[in-house]
């Protein structure tokens, strides 16, 4: 089984690579195209729906600085999809470089389970967990914008900080009462 | 029956949207030309009504002029109520060379033997459709047209489309078809739909078909072609594939529009996790459902986007390849209104 390794190949001068991993293949796409608007820096996004990601393409994959997995909380098979392919990460990965998006948080047909259970997976990686809204441009530009704070740090552009160090402050915490009974 | 002639009268004229009565008065053409000059369309439509219950008692128009009003607007309107699809077995050697005026004339003559009390009016649309309106009485009361059927047929092709059959006209109709078409037997071919154009279309293939290759051009065409440099997809070429398999199945353009598709299921329960079901020795009977606007179209993403697996299963092709909707599924036996598939739970 071959595994996605972040060190293996070299960067690109002033180029930065990021995955972005989401079983419906539908937010990605517009979110890939606010990426790319980035000009201090040469974005490449690459799009994919689960992993493992094909063999043949694996000697023109650039270096992937960071992998995002968005999650449509509306639906139990994209969650499940998002924790099948975290097998297929390795390690390395998830010191700084996986970041968790979810989008429809807001939707009442949401059970809090769900939430809860993609919380508790983003703690016990280490891993920051975004919540986006999709259906709006603002919306794709706020997520794009918070994406690129985070893969300019994971790719090495700013100074004095590594994605380790960044992921420990924005690493997703559980809150003491995760496990009460919610009041709905 | 000079109540029940008000009555038609005023369900057409409410039927009717304002905007399509003027041509299909016009179309009519029982109204004179002053008549129709008079006529002022932009009242409401109780004062339409009682303006035509006055042109018809001048005109003296009876009950089966009516009628042809009713089926000019039937047959610019096919879209609307539930038609039911049947298909003539068996032609015999002279099947193909029936025209017109012949089969109308022996339907309306093997109809009258059948029945003593009924109404019949054979009409040929501009796409060589033949449509027959049937309103039925006992050997008690004359015909109802208020409720009457309509039939649908396209010469020298075996397909019949029926809308508001009733129990008592369906063998009598049988018969008659299938004398006056020179065949020798009728049933029914398991397709429904609200739209009578789509589910002609899909019965005669006549919509945007793929058919099977086996070196199938590259991906290009219509996904993304003005891709940014930058995105690249992953898995681009397994999508492709899909995209491939689900319009192999379902077909490139425009789909025709079926409502429902229904499974009847008889088969064993198979389920690894449930031991207690499996065991069982009896058949599960369940009946499966699908039901949307478009039901082809949603089918078609369903397997292109993966969430249907990806040689689209015979089960769900066979709508498009077989052109039913209704279908029996039962283990292991081939047979003609069966699949012979096992369902997976």
């Amino acid at each position: 089984m071959s595994r996605l390794n972040p060190f293996a190949k070299l960067p690109g001068l002033n180029t930065a690579s990021v995955l972005l991993v989401e079983s419906e293949e539908h937010f990605q796409q517009s979110l890939a195209e606010a990426l790319v608007e980035e000009t201090s820096v040469t974005v490449n996004v690459r799009l994919a729906k689960s992993f493992p990601l094909p063999i043949e393409n694996d000697e023109s994959r650039p270096r992937i600085d960071l992998v995002v997995f968005i999650i449509n909380l509306t639906s139990e098979l994209s969650f499940q999809s998002a924790e099948a392919s975290l097998k297929y990460l390795e390690p390395g990965y998830f010191l700084g470089k996986v970041c968790f998006m979810v989008t429809n948080a807001r939707s009442s047909s949401v059970p809090a389970e769900r939430l809860d259970a993609v919380r508790r997976l983003a703690a016990s990686l280490h891993c920051p967990l975004l919540f986006a809204e999709e259906q709006t441009p603002e919306g794709v530009t706020n997520a794009a914008e918070r994406l690129l704070t985070i893969l300019k740090a994971a790719a090495g552009f700013v100074p004095f900080t590594t994605p380790l160090y960044l992921s420990n402050l924005t690493r997703c915490t559980l809150p003491p009462d995760i496990d009460q009974p919610s009041f709905d | 029956m000079y109540d029940t002639s008000k009555l038609l009268l005023q369900r057409l004229v409410r039927r009717i949207p304002t905007q399509m009565l003027k041509a299909t008065l016009d179309k009519w053409g029982r109204l004179t030309v002053e008549q129709r000059q008079a006529m002022d369309f932009t009242q409401s439509k109780w004062a339409l009504t009682q303006k035509l219950l006055s042109v018809c008692e001048e005109n003296k128009l009876t009950l089966t002029h009516l009628a042809e009003l009713e089926m000019i607007h039937a047959m610019e309107n096919p879209n609307q109520g539930m038609w039911y699809t049947f298909q003539l077995l068996e032609p015999e050697n002279d099947a193909q060379s029936v025209e017109l005026t012949q089969f109308k004339q022996q339907f309306k003559c093997h109809l009258s033997e059948l029945l003593r009390q009924m109404s019949v009016k054979i009409k040929k649309h501009t796409d060589e459709a033949v449509w027959i309106r049937i309103a039925l009485g006992s050997s008690f009361s004359k015909p109802n047209h208020l409720k009457p059927t309509y039939v649908v047929h396209y010469l020298q092709t075996p397909y019949v489309f029926v809308r508001n059959l009733t129990s008592k006209l369906k063998p009598l109709l049988s018969q008659a078809l299938t004398l006056a078409t020179r065949h020798q037997g009728v049933k029914e071919a398991n397709l429904s739909g609200r739209n009578l154009t789509s589910i002609r279309d899909l019965l005669m293939r006549q919509y945007q078909q793929v058919f099977p290759t086996k070196y199938h051009s590259p991906p290009e065409e219509e996904d993304q072609p003005v891709l940014n440099q930058h995105i690249e997809k992953e898995q681009g070429g397994v999508a492709a594939h899909r995209r491939h398999m689900a319009h192999q199945a379902f077909g490139d353009g425009m789909l025709p529009q079926l409502q429902s598709a229904v499974y009847m299921l008889d088969t064993k329960f198979r389920d690894p996790n449930n031991r207690t079901m499996t065991e069982r020795e009896e058949t599960f009977k369940c009946v499966v459902k699908f039901s949307s606007i478009n039901l082809l179209e949603s089918l078609r993403s369903c397997a292109s986007s993966g969430i249907a697996s990806a040689p689209v299963t015979p089960l769900l092709s066979s709508i498009p390849l077989k052109g039913r909707n209704y279908f029996v599924v039962t283990d292991n036996t081939p047979g003609p209104s069966s699949q012979g598939h096992q369902t997976q739970n």
